[in-house]
């Protein structure tokens, strides 16, 4: 991080180091690979040109290596996301389930297709409210502490863990209810 | 107070399933599938965590879209990196060290004198170094290299007729 914000072409390691969680997020987020492709361009674009002023918040009791350099490379993908929505609900596009049946712009759904839990988990997290939704994939999808959702999310730790519990008794509702609608 | 009670509950309820994502998600990256959950964990919240955690995957990016950004970055960051680099945008000429040392010694210093007198300078002696100019530091040292020029100029006899005539003038004003 030191060795990036000293010589910015040093950046390269950061970016391959979280290009996949950045475009993992932004995809879960959009639900379209051009528009992940898109906002993860723009977070990295961005943090670069604002290198100069992330500050490590990480102590040295927090262990080897420990930055919170991730958080503040989230906060700036949230924001881009949030911005891609905004966007979206000024000049509406087609409704993402009928352009992801039309065009499978994202190969989420499809890879994971194989198995019906994941399909229908996948479903369950998109009919989730926004902050519910993001808390999860940070969790699960990128394995984020609470701590770092914190961060991320502008919230305390006690209100993330309030919101992935919630968040989850959401989901398992959401699930148990189609179940015994199919079944 | 039966809000805070649930609150207080809701709290002690998410603490724990944090716990259990804590070592679910630990299993997970040791390539286990389960992890053991406390009594307390409401089994619904188990079972949808346990899902999500093996049924989520993490996308990547295509490797074209990948090598392009990266591509990308890297010509944003050289863009970046060319203006900060001291000398970028200036030159390099060789000053003697006394001079970003301080203002003391540079018209003591019989090199600095001979350079500034334009009777030669001698780029291999050992007290030479490079100086950058173009950053904060060089620009500082110029502006002292500069005030000690002009002293050490005012101090020392003029070596031609027409600098006799200008130092004349000059003292005949300050006068």
């Amino acid at each position: 991080m030191e060795a990036a914000q000293a010589d910015p072409a040093r950046f390269e390691a950061l970016y391959r180091k979280y290009v996949a969680q950045v475009y993992s997020y932004a995809a879960y987020e959009l639900r379209d690979r051009h528009d992940a492709e898109d906002a993860t361009e723009r977070t990295f674009l961005a943090a670069l040109a604002h290198l100069a002023r992330f500050e490590e918040r990480a102590r040295p009791d927090d262990g080897e290596g420990a930055s919170t350099f991730r958080v503040w490379l989230f906060q700036i993908a949230r924001n881009v996301v949030a911005e891609r929505h905004r966007a979206r609900r000024r000049r509406p596009e087609t409704p993402l389930e009928a352009a992801a049946e039309l065009t499978a712009p994202l190969d989420l759904e499809r890879d994971v297709a194989r198995r019906d839990e994941a399909r229908e988990a996948l479903g369950a997290i998109g009919r989730l409210t926004g902050d519910r939704r993001q808390a999860l994939v940070l969790r699960f999808v990128d394995e984020m502490s609470t701590a770092e959702i914190a961060g991320i999310l502008g919230r305390s730790e006690g209100a993330v863990r309030v919101l992935i519990h919630r968040a989850l008794r959401s989901v398992a509702r959401d699930l148990d209810g189609r179940a015994g609608r199919d079944g | 107070m039966p809000g805070t009670d649930s609150r207080d509950g809701a709290e002690v309820d998410a603490l724990v399933t944090d716990r259990y994502l804590e070592s679910l998600l630990a299993a997970h990256a040791l390539g286990a599938d389960l992890a053991p959950a406390p009594l307390e964990l409401d089994p619904g919240v188990r079972a949808v965590a346990e899902r999500l955690s093996r049924s989520l995957p993490r996308l990547h990016p295509s490797f074209r879209f990948e090598e392009a950004l990266s591509a990308r970055l890297t010509a944003a960051a050289i863009a970046r990196r060319l203006p900060q680099a001291a000398g970028a945008e200036g030159v390099v000429v060789p000053m003697p060290n006394d001079v970003l040392a301080g203002v003391g010694g540079p018209l003591d210093d019989p090199a600095l004198a001979a350079y500034l007198d334009g009777a030669g300078f001698d780029e291999d002696a050992d007290h030479v170094r490079p100086l950058l100019i173009g950053g904060a530091l060089t620009s500082a040292a110029l502006s002292l290299a500069g005030a000690a020029f002009v002293a050490w100029r005012f101090r020392r006899e003029a070596s031609t007729p027409m600098a006799r005539a200008i130092r004349a003038v000059a003292r005949t004003r300050l006068a």
